[in-house]
């Protein structure tokens, strides 16, 4: 059975690069802090809308851009341009998972999970 | 309190269906262990049966009980109570029947009923006692899912039966609390109602199939635990192959049927998202075909003994699995549709594991080596539930489990004494399906990041999209390769010349067709304007895949036509591998090249953080206007609220031959404003043969517009909103654009130094509308014995207001608010477009290899009665 030998062992190679390349490279849940420190890295951070800050969302000027205040958990609360329309239900959403970077004090987020109150919708985060 | 005598309820249905639930759980306990006593003495099968049929009734009356209550809107139940209501369609009833979790496990405990009785009349009596003995024990876990019973303070199951008042997850909310004051509430109670989002025909044939398939992988399991049983490792492929392929049809068409339903109905913008839902569906299908390809080698040259054993087993164990991510609430911020947790998580580990165990205990043929594991790991659970180390158990388990699995392969299962040679047919379909099997691990790990943050305290994020790709993209190349292949090589030994004579002018035609294709596609623009290493290897793997996707399609189609001489029935293989090789080159190129249309035209780019974040994805329409979009001139025309719905008219004109637009197409995409679900969106795509024009709507103000009699109310203005600049800066308005053109005062800087009586400083607007006339407009500054008193300045004809109110004389900014009267409030839509091209290839390709693997079961299954006829004759 050498052939499939040689088989196998390509195989477990693959397998750990995978794993290896796998930790080495996908990006992580992060604070904003961890987020400043790397600012070319991109991180999910988890957090909620800071409702004391106003929202930006001027379709008019630019439909893609959506800017807010967010809490991260450890209560850090920087503001965040989303490269996005405004999600709708934005101001219902019970938490935030952004997806970006940190570029100075300003979040840029390419993306946006959100969570709504689970009473209402049995838990389903939005489709969005 | 005095105890509420309630008033209409029908107790006797919930009665019922708990009766039926725990008959289904006792009977289905006693067909496991009296098949069981079977293996040994004949003499049980009667009871066995007996219970099994017990069962298979309960099961049917469960389903009954509940379909009832539904139908008859008994919401005094907190099951009927949530997923229906009066105004409901019945049409609907069986998407509510499916909508909960408990429903969903019964529709799966449904099929492996139904399966289960179909297959016992087809085995003799040797295979029918430990293959029942499996279905039976899968089905006490099933049942157990629905039985809601505690035991000390774990919850076994959550129960459909449970009246609304009593259910432990309802009956303390406010609402609950306070209509079960009144005696009589159920003459006024209405239920929730189904989910509007899943009030269309694919909640009622998508759920069906797709637990139907994940029954299927139930039947080469129990085979494969059956063979392990007997001790007879060669004897059941036969039988389990067209079980098997019946499970990789149905599985697959279910699948293929979520991604049809994101596709059209949902916003996901493309038809697979690589979302733990989807994934967990298709892994267990990948595994399952790697199956049905060892069974025909074991079937047609005998080998592969083990891997069938691993693959058959291993794809329900994946079935489990993926029940387990996404019902336990594990995978939480992962996925957009997983289910909310129930409290089961625990539950449905200790299921996983349970069948893992079973299948190493009845690996290992040892007594004392067998009888040190199961004691060894009924220890470790024991005190791993006690002292609570559970987690470290597992990575003592789990290894231990592993190498028990690698010795009993190397001692007792059956070897091929000589090895395979290169240039034959087992030799690649081997291969194929060890790809096949990598791949789904490698899914499976990504899709398990949720798992293994959990179990080695880590906070990895869920991979992306592209990232899924990237990695998958090598995979489909090689199996491609393989498919198209593998069958002009013969078993056990075939000619090298003969084999490449062969292949030879299909080769030539998919590199050739493949690179016309794919030159255009990916190397005229988009690979000099590709960013990084990694871009460039996308596209030139998706050359690869394109020209190994056409290699398949071509070598399939040849063996089909030349070498099976175009004999329908003998070509189901070749038939579904085309359908495979289109969904492959429909799916590549629909996705690679998915057109953005609405790329809006603002100029603000954020280049230095990357292409994700160029923010060019939408174009906004007002009312009436008409815009350019591609090819397209596109017009949002109207809004229309029907129930929850609100629809928007979108027309696509395109430009005649006398340079006049010209309606093309109109699109209706629209909004739910969803009481449950909060603003879903639903798109709407306009089909040709060749791509697809697809539009959702992502933001709208959903609520109706001013009256006339606001509008001509005059002093109905917006909230002012602020603006910070400089002179010749520029606001925007909604009907024309404003220019801060110069500022004027009344005093020098040292006349107002000497005399702090009165300064007035005036702010010049310079307003033009669309038709480029201009407005001017004078709001002022005014200083009076060190008082800032602003001015306000109204342009009636724009209906805009000005005030100048600020001065920084640090940052030489001015500060100017404006608000706008009511009248000028356009209705507009924020709107994303895409082309999909070629997407109908992929569709296409799923019928070809639906159609395919129905032809491929129905030879079998010919070929088996044919055979089993001889053998009788």
């Amino acid at each position: 059975m050498k052939k499939l030998h040689i088989v196998g062992i390509i195989i477990i190679a693959v397998a750990i690069g995978v794993i290896f390349s796998s930790l080495k490279n996908t990006t992580t849940y992060a604070n904003f802090s961890e987020a400043m420190a790397n600012p070319d890295k991109e991180y999910h951070v988890v957090g909620k809308l800071n409702k004391e800050m106003p929202q930006i969302y001027e379709p008019t000027v630019n439909p893609d851009e959506f800017r807010f205040t967010m809490l991260d958990n450890n209560g850090l609360s920087k503001n965040v341009v989303l490269h996005k329309s405004k999600p709708q239900d934005f101001d219902k959403s019970e938490q935030l998972v952004l997806i970006g970077k940190m570029n100075g004090e300003t979040f840029h987020a390419s993306d946006i999970l959100m969570k709504c109150p689970s009473k209402y919708n049995d838990g389903k985060p939005q489709l969005n | 309190m005095e105890a509420i005598t309630y008033v209409g309820e029908r107790l006797w249905a919930g009665h019922l269906g708990n009766a039926f639930v725990v008959l289904s759980f006792v009977a289905a306990l006693t067909a496991t262990v009296f098949y069981y006593l079977s293996t040994k003495n004949k003499a049980f099968y009667k009871v066995a049966r007996l219970s099994f049929l017990t069962h298979a009734l309960s099961v049917f009356g469960i389903a009954g009980t509940l379909f009832f209550m539904l139908f008859n809107h008994y919401f005094e139940y907190q099951y009927v109570w949530q997923h229906s209501n009066k105004e409901m369609d019945m049409k609907y009833i069986l998407s509510c029947f499916w909508e909960g979790q408990e429903g969903s496990f019964l529709l799966w405990t449904f099929w492996n009923v139904v399966l289960g009785q179909f297959l016992k009349k087809r085995m003799n009596e040797e295979w029918e006692a430990p293959v029942m003995a499996v279905f039976s024990l899968v089905q006490v876990f099933l049942a157990s899912m629905i039985m809601g019973i505690y035991i000390g303070d774990y919850k076994i199951g959550s129960n459909p039966f449970l009246l609304l008042r009593e259910h432990p997850d309802f009956n303390h909310l406010p609402f609950v609390q306070s209509i079960i004051q009144n005696a009589n509430y159920l003459a006024k109670l209405d239920g929730r109602g189904l989910n509007p989002l899943l009030m269309n025909y694919w909640m009622t044939i998508h759920p069906p199939t797709l637990f139907l398939g994940f029954s299927a992988t139930l039947l080469p399991f129990a085979f494969a635990i059956a063979a392990l049983w007997n001790k007879k490792y060669t004897d059941w492929q036969n039988m389990a192959l067209p079980y098997t392929f019946f499970g990789i049809l149905v599985l697959g068409i279910g699948i293929l049927m979520g991604g049809a339903w994101a596709y059209e109905a949902l916003s996901f913008g493309g038809f697979w998202a690589w979302d733990p839902v989807e994934n967990s569906s298709l892994v267990p299908w990948l595994v399952l075909v790697a199956a049905g390809h060892t069974m025909l080698i074991n079937k047609n040259k005998g080998g592969s003994v083990f891997t069938t054993h691993l693959l058959a087993i291993g794809g329900f164990l994946l079935v489990l699995y993926s029940t387990f991510l996404t019902r336990s609430g594990i995978l939480g911020n992962a996925s957009v549709h997983a289910f909310t947790d129930l409290g089961m998580q625990g539950q449905l580990v200790i299921y996983v594991l349970t069948f893992v165990f079973i299948t190493v205990a009845l690996l290992i043929r040892d007594e004392l080596i067998k009888t040190s594991y199961i004691i060894g790991s009924l220890l470790l659970l024991f005190f791993a539930v006690l002292f609570s180390f559970k987690r470290y158990a597992l990575f003592v388990w789990i290894p231990a489990s592993v190498l028990l699995t690698i010795y009993s392969y190397t001692r007792y299962f059956p070897k091929e004494k000589k090895e395979e040679e290169l240039y034959s047919r087992e030799f690649w379909l081997f291969l194929g399906s060890l790809v096949l099997l990598l791949s789904g691990l490698i899914i499976t790990y990504f899709t398990s990041i949720p798992v293994s943050n959990k179990l080695f305290g880590m906070n990895q994020a869920p991979l992306k999209v592209a990232e899924y790709n990237v990695w998958m993209v090598p995979f489909a190349i090689i199996m491609l390769k393989l498919m198209a292949g593998a069958q002009y090589l013969k078993y056990r030994h075939s000619d090298v010349k003969v084999f490449f004579r062969k292949i030879k002018w299909s080769s030539i035609a998919a590199v050739v067709l493949g690179l016309v294709c794919s030159i255009p596609l990916y190397f005229l623009r988009d690979f000099q304007e590709a960013d990084g290493g990694l871009q460039k290897w996308n596209l030139i793997s998706y050359t690869l895949l394109l020209i190994s996707g056409f290699f398949a399609v071509f070598c399939n189609g040849d063996y089909w036509l030349n070498v099976l001489k175009g004999k329908v029935m003998k070509s189901g293989a070749s038939i579904a591998h085309i359908g495979f090789a289109l969904i492959m080159i429909g799916a590549l190129v629909s996705t690679s090249k998915k057109v953005t249309l609405s790329k809006n035209t603002s100029d603000k780019k954020v280049e230095s953080l990357g292409k994700d974040y160029d923010g060019q994805k939408s174009i906004l329409l007002t009312q009436g206007d008409t815009l350019p979009m591609g090819p397209y001139l596109v017009s949002f025309r109207e809004k229309i609220r029907e129930g929850i719905n609100v629809y928007f008219k979108v027309e696509y004109y395109k430009l005649n031959a006398a340079q006049k637009p010209e309606l093309d197409f109109t699109l209706v995409p629209r909004v739910q404003d969803n009481p449950r679900m909060g603003k879903a969106p639903e798109p709407d795509t306009r089909h040709y043969l060749d791509r697809d024009i697809y539009t959702h709507v992502t933001y709208a103000v959903l609520n109706t517009m001013p009256s006339d009699k606001e509008k001509n109310n005059k002093n109905a203005y917006t909230e002012p909103k602020n603006y910070v600049g400089h002179v010749g800066d520029t606001i925007f308005a909604s009907n024309s654009f404003v220019i801060i053109d110069s500022i004027r005062t009344n005093l020098t800087q040292e006349q107002y130094a000497k005399n702090d009586s009165l300064l007035i400083v005036t702010a010049v607007l310079r307003c033009v509308d669309a038709q480029s006339r201009m407005y001017k407009v004078y709001p002022q500054y005014v200083i009076k014995n060190n008082i800032v008193i602003p001015k306000d300045a109204v342009e009636e004809t724009l209906g805009l207001k000005f005030a100048f109110w600020k001065i920084n004389p640090e940052e030489g900014t001015l500060e100017i608010t404006m608000s706008e009267h009511i009248r000028n409030a356009k209705d507009f839509i924020v709107m994303e477009a895409y082309v999909f091209p070629y997407i109908n290839v992929l569709w296409l390709g799923c019928l070809v290899m639906a159609i395919g693997t129905v032809i491929a079961i129905m030879e079998r299954l010919r070929v088996n009665r044919l055979r089993l006829q001889k053998t009788i004759g």
